[in-house]
């Protein structure tokens, strides 16, 4: 098992501890010549399975103290393609534990919450590990969003730091078979002291109506 | 790339107990250099089986003499399902155009290999064809029921969320059953879409459905390691049988109705396909438990008193006799 200062050095190597925009310097650029803000697309899909699992109990706190791995606060917000704040949807993620394993017997790494009135959300957890023995599924956080009146949405959120993509995520997405745009790779951002790091992760969700 | 064919793509050939009862290896057949068998399916009467291989090709070979019957490309499309018509005149191939939004479905005459018939559906992670041949279900992005002769969408059965992995046709093919990602199996009326009860709970997903051959149960499995016998017209699940260590990737209800032949994963993955069980409905009994390190399950029949099936390694493909 790597220590964090290792994972930190290796990032760093990488390059792929990045801090981006949700928008390319293209559609900002136009936006500005229009004087429009560009109405965001919907969040691409990703697939749920096999390992979702009903009447995961509604914590936001999915990391125990002590637990393996880099602490992760999972945050962001959920509007829609119109740009409207979503403020009724309820979020439920579940990932691996550090070591690549989900937990099918109880909900470790499982969570459920309702976003607040800002559409705001936030989860406590750890970096996931890469499945034992496969190297080519990255590490990943699986979402599901409900809202009255939207699409469900289910996808999945992929780190940038995942040495899977060589620093470079966007030329190396497909190096994972489900992924099918770079999109759902999100930038890193580590804080804190060196020994007691935490990486903090922003994935907003746009959702459609129906 | 679909996801059926993505996990078996990542096949870990990791080694198992291995503890290989009754089962024998009848023939093998030597795969072309560099090929791999990402997924694969047996026609019922055990006499072919079609495998999608690494190189997007769809390759039929004959289980007797090891032949290689017909090789299916589609220009580097992926294939992301085959299967056979229960009565073994056809083999439907499905090949993703656009990821995650069109496909194509082929169905071929597997004695003259003319097409008969094609049509563009969204995109397919699993089909199943009516006994009748006249009707299809596919699921990828939605789940949908086809009439063929007039490659018209019927029905859109699709769960409120998460897809199906497994359809499977009533014995007269005016039901179909659905194993879904939301945790549920459902029965839809083919033509009409109107589900037959509320469905069947479970905590975890469902991987395999199958009916029985007389209509009156429908047999599911997937995470929960778990056959769970099912009452079609309540959606109650009359019984389980023992869990098992490996999730229950697929199953195959043997024409007398007696038996089940299951596939089963790893205990913490779908993909680590080495373990087949022969399971007595009536009594719940184990008739064989086949397990054999470095091999891929990828399907099988029931032929008199035998369960067929084939098996993928490196660079080949094995024929196993099991009973």
């Amino acid at each position: 098992m790597l220590a964090r200062r290792e994972v930190l050095q290796k990032c760093f190597a990488l390059g792929s501890i990045i801090i981006a925009s949700d928008f390319s310097a293209d559609s900002m650029l136009f936006a500005l010549q229009e004087g429009e803000k560009p109405l965001p697309k919907p969040t691409p899909t990703n697939p749920l399975g096999p390992f979702y699992k009903r009447l995961t109990p509604v914590n936001n706190i999915l990391r125990a103290p002590g637990d393996p791995g880099l602490p992760l606060t999972l945050s962001g917000q959920v509007v829609d393609t119109r740009g409207d704040i979503v403020p009724d949807a309820t979020i439920e993620i579940w990932q691996t534990n550090h070591h690549g394993l989900y937990d099918i017997d109880g909900y470790r790494y499982r969570g459920k919450q309702t976003v607040d009135s800002t559409g705001a959300y936030s989860f406590e957890s750890v970096i996931p590990g890469h499945y034992p023995d496969k190297t080519r599924v990255c590490q990943h956080v699986h979402y599901l969003v409900m809202a009255p009146g939207h699409k469900p949405l289910v996808t999945q959120l992929y780190f940038a730091t995942d040495p899977a993509f060589e620093g470079d995520p966007r030329r190396n997405y497909a190096r994972d078979p489900l992924l099918q745009t770079p999109e759902l790779i999100r930038p890193v951002v580590l804080t804190g002291e060196p020994n007691e790091l935490h990486a903090k992760v922003r994935f907003e969700l746009y959702l459609e109506r129906l | 790339m679909n996801m059926k064919v993505a996990a078996l793509t990542l096949v870990c050939c990791l080694p198992v107990v291995a503890s290989a009862q009754s089962g024998r290896q009848v023939k093998t057949i030597n795969l072309p250099a560099g090929v791999t068998v990402q997924y694969g399916t047996m026609s019922r009467a055990g006499t072919l089986v079609a495998t999608i291989d690494c190189d997007n090709v769809v390759r039929v070979w004959s289980t007797r003499s090891g032949e290689l019957l017909q090789r299916l490309a589609d220009g580097g499309h992926p294939p992301t399902d085959v299967e056979f018509s229960p009565d073994g005149r056809y083999l439907v191939v499905a090949y993703q155009l656009v990821p995650n939004e069109k496909g194509v479905l082929r169905i071929f005459d597997v004695d003259s290999w003319k097409m008969e018939h094609e049509f563009v559906v969204p995109d397919v992670f699993a089909l199943a064809i009516s006994p009748d041949n006249r009707r299809l279900a596919l699921s990828g992005r939605v789940t949908q029921a086809w009439d063929v002769e007039n490659s018209r969408m019927l029905a859109d059965i699709s769960p409120p969320f998460g897809g199906s992995t497994s359809l499977s046709f009533s014995g007269d093919g005016s039901w179909v059953a659905t194993a879904d990602g939301d945790g549920h199996v459902r029965v839809f009326d083919a033509a009409t879409g109107k589900p037959r009860s509320t469905g069947t709970e479970f905590v975890l997903e469902p991987l395999a459905v199958a009916f029985s051959r007389d209509n009156k149960s429908v047999i599911a499995g997937g995470v929960d390691k778990t056959l769970s016998i099912i009452d079609p017209e309540t959606g109650k699940v009359l019984r389980t049988l023992t869990k098992q260590p490996g999730l229950i990737i697929s199953l195959d209800v043997s024409a007398d109705k007696k038996q089940v032949a299951v596939i089963y994963g790893s205990a913490d993955y779908f993909d680590k396909v080495g373990h087949l069980m022969l399971w007595d409905l009536d009594t719940g009994a184990v008739l064989a438990d086949f397990r054999k390190p470095g091999i891929t399950i990828v399907g099988g029949a029931f032929v008199g008193d035998h369960y067929l099936f084939a098996a993928a390694s490196d660079n080949q493909l094995g024929v196993w006799s099991l009973r």
